[in-house]
């Protein structure tokens, strides 16, 4: 575990090393991709880019987060059973729709830029909030809320004391994957031109500049996969007799 | 005291329980005994609420549950379950303080009280305090749980099958903790179980539930009388109603006076039954008794006391 978590701090100061080596790599990119004119990514600072990717996409899992869980919690409760067919259906619906489209329908009401990929983020994001909520909850052991209710507990006590800590591994690998969606899609935002790590592939794209589409789903991907095995660590299960 | 009065309940089509009335003196350690699906368990689940009867009332300390806030009520009641229902997630001292936290008892109380409970269910405060509900046996964790009920020392208990998981030799041991604990603090407690022998090593007074109704109520020895009821004969071997009922009775209650030199001693604590072995065993018509060598017991004690 603590192996493991160091060597995650290391790769963690690469991923730093290799955004600061970037726009510094020009012999590497021009090796790489001899016939481009123009192959190393100066139009923006990478850190920045790093900044805003990160602010849109754990923003979006947070107001995901805030929509998801307590959905799932509604779903679960005696009085929300009912509901539970149809805000699965709705939180199908709102994944079913690709991020691309989302975008592109909310542009005219939200106009360019962080607003309408915030949203397309959110509908993304919410599923597995909900789903792991659900899922959490429901195999929380029959035996342990009958206790909790004998002995006394109100129904928020139950829900915080018991069945919430007892969900927690199920909700944490919802986070996770809730996360590593959001990060890994937040690039499409550069459509709409938010900033973030999908800028440069944007821009490449439209000047027919493949170093810089490599440079950004480089870098996007790498992200993605640091955060999945970190909150993976995060959710691992802990060993008999340790505490929480 | 536990008093049922006139309690109904269904569930969909199924009549759960169907005019039960009787009363749970309190002290008693009471044992509600049937097969599954008699009722007994919902019978239980109606004292602390988690059970709402269709009709009738249930009464504790007089006052009627329905009239109590649900939450208050339940904290106020020891609750035991076959399952256990131990919260993995915390640890044993964790467990037990459940409801003293819940009641907003400070810090050094709970710890004080928690290992008083583990020295009480017979389990060692320094070892088991800090383990995880996963590191322990069956019959630790029913003991840890049977703690975590006594907790803010109520003075009701109730009991779902609480033994009926464990594998004999463990049963026999918390059975014999569940005796000392109930001697020693007088709790009013309503067990329920489908197993006659634990029945009658426990109970003070016995309630038959079959098909949702109360098919007899009282001492297990006038339970068992020759006008036992049929569902408590098919819970026995045929034949053997007035060995149970033997069983229920202590030896000690058909003694005479006068010593019986060089006859076979009886145990402190032996019941009518095993008198009675004890005599087939020994090929002998009279017993003394050890530690009291004034007193004896005759077959013809024993044989009165069959048949009342």
């Amino acid at each position: 575990m603590r192996r493991r978590a160091t060597l995650l701090a290391l790769e963690a100061l690469a991923f730093l090393a290799a955004l600061w080596a970037a726009p510094r790599a020009g012999a590497l990119w021009h090796a790489l991709f001899p016939e481009v004119a123009r192959p190393t990514y100066l139009q923006d600072p990478w850190f920045a880019l790093l900044g805003s990717h990160l602010a849109l996409s754990l923003g979006a899992v947070a107001i995901a987060a805030a929509i998801g869980l307590p959905a799932g919690i509604l779903a679960t409760r005696p009085g929300g059973r009912r509901l539970r067919p149809v805000l699965d259906a709705a939180f199908s619906l709102a994944q079913g729709l690709p991020p691309v489209a989302a975008i592109a329908l909310a542009l005219p009401l939200l106009g360019f830029g962080t607003a309408p990929t915030l949203l397309a983020l959110v509908l993304y994001a919410a599923l597995p909030f909900l789903r792991a909520a659900v899922s959490g909850l429901e195999a929380v052991p029959p035996a342990a809320l009958d206790a909790a209710t004998g002995l006394g507990m109100s129904p928020w006590q139950r829900l915080w004391e018991v069945e919430l800590p007892l969900a927690r591994p199920v909700l944490l690998s919802g986070l996770r994957l809730a996360v590593t969606l959001s990060v890994a899609t937040t690039a499409v935002g550069a459509v709409a031109g938010a900033p973030c790590l999908g800028t440069p592939i944007v821009t490449g794209l439209a000047n027919a500049n493949p170093s810089y589409v490599l440079q950004g789903a480089l870098f996007t991907a790498w992200l993605a996969l640091l955060l999945d095995r970190a909150l993976a660590l995060l959710a691992a299960p802990l060993a008999p007799g340790e505490a929480p | 005291m536990i008093a049922f009065e006139g309690v109904f309940h269904r569930f969909g089509a199924v009549q759960a329980l169907e005019d039960v009335t009787f009363a749970v003196p309190t002290g008693t350690l009471c044992v509600v005994l049937g097969e599954s699906g008699s009722g007994k368990s919902t019978l239980l689940r109606t004292v602390n609420r988690l059970v709402e009867p269709a009709a009738g009332r249930v009464l504790l300390g007089g006052k009627d549950v329905a009239g109590a806030d649900p939450q208050a009520l339940r904290r106020g009641i020891g609750y035991v379950i076959q399952s256990v229902g131990l919260f993995p997630h915390r640890s044993v001292a964790g467990n037990i303080a459940t409801v003293p936290r819940l009641l907003g008892w400070d810090r050094a109380r709970t710890e004080a009280r928690t290992d008083a409970l583990l020295e009480m269910v017979g389990l060692d405060p320094a070892t088991f305090r800090d383990r995880r509900p996963a590191t322990l046996s069956g019959g630790q964790a029913q003991r840890v749980g049977l703690a975590r009920a006594l907790a803010a020392d109520p003075p009701v208990l109730l009991m779902d099958e609480p033994f009926s998981a464990l594998d004999p030799g463990t049963r026999r041991g918390l059975q014999a903790a569940l005796r000392r604990i109930h001697a020693g603090t007088g709790k009013t407690i309503l067990l329920v179980t489908h197993d006659l022998e634990e029945a009658l090593a426990l109970a003070g007074r016995i309630a038959v539930m079959a098909q949702g109704r109360l098919a007899a109520e009282g001492t297990p020895a006038a339970v068992l009388g020759p006008g036992a009821p049929e569902p408590l004969r098919r819970m026995i071997r045929p034949g053997t109603l007035a060995l149970h009922r033997l069983a229920a009775l202590p030896a000690a209650g058909a003694a005479a006076e006068g010593p019986a030199p060089g006859a076979p001693a009886l145990p402190p604590g032996a019941t009518l039954a095993d008198a009675l072995l004890l005599m087939l065993d020994r090929g002998a018509d009279r017993l003394s008794f050890a530690g009291n060598p004034g007193r004896h017991l005759g077959m013809a004690a024993i044989l009165r006391a069959a048949a009342p």
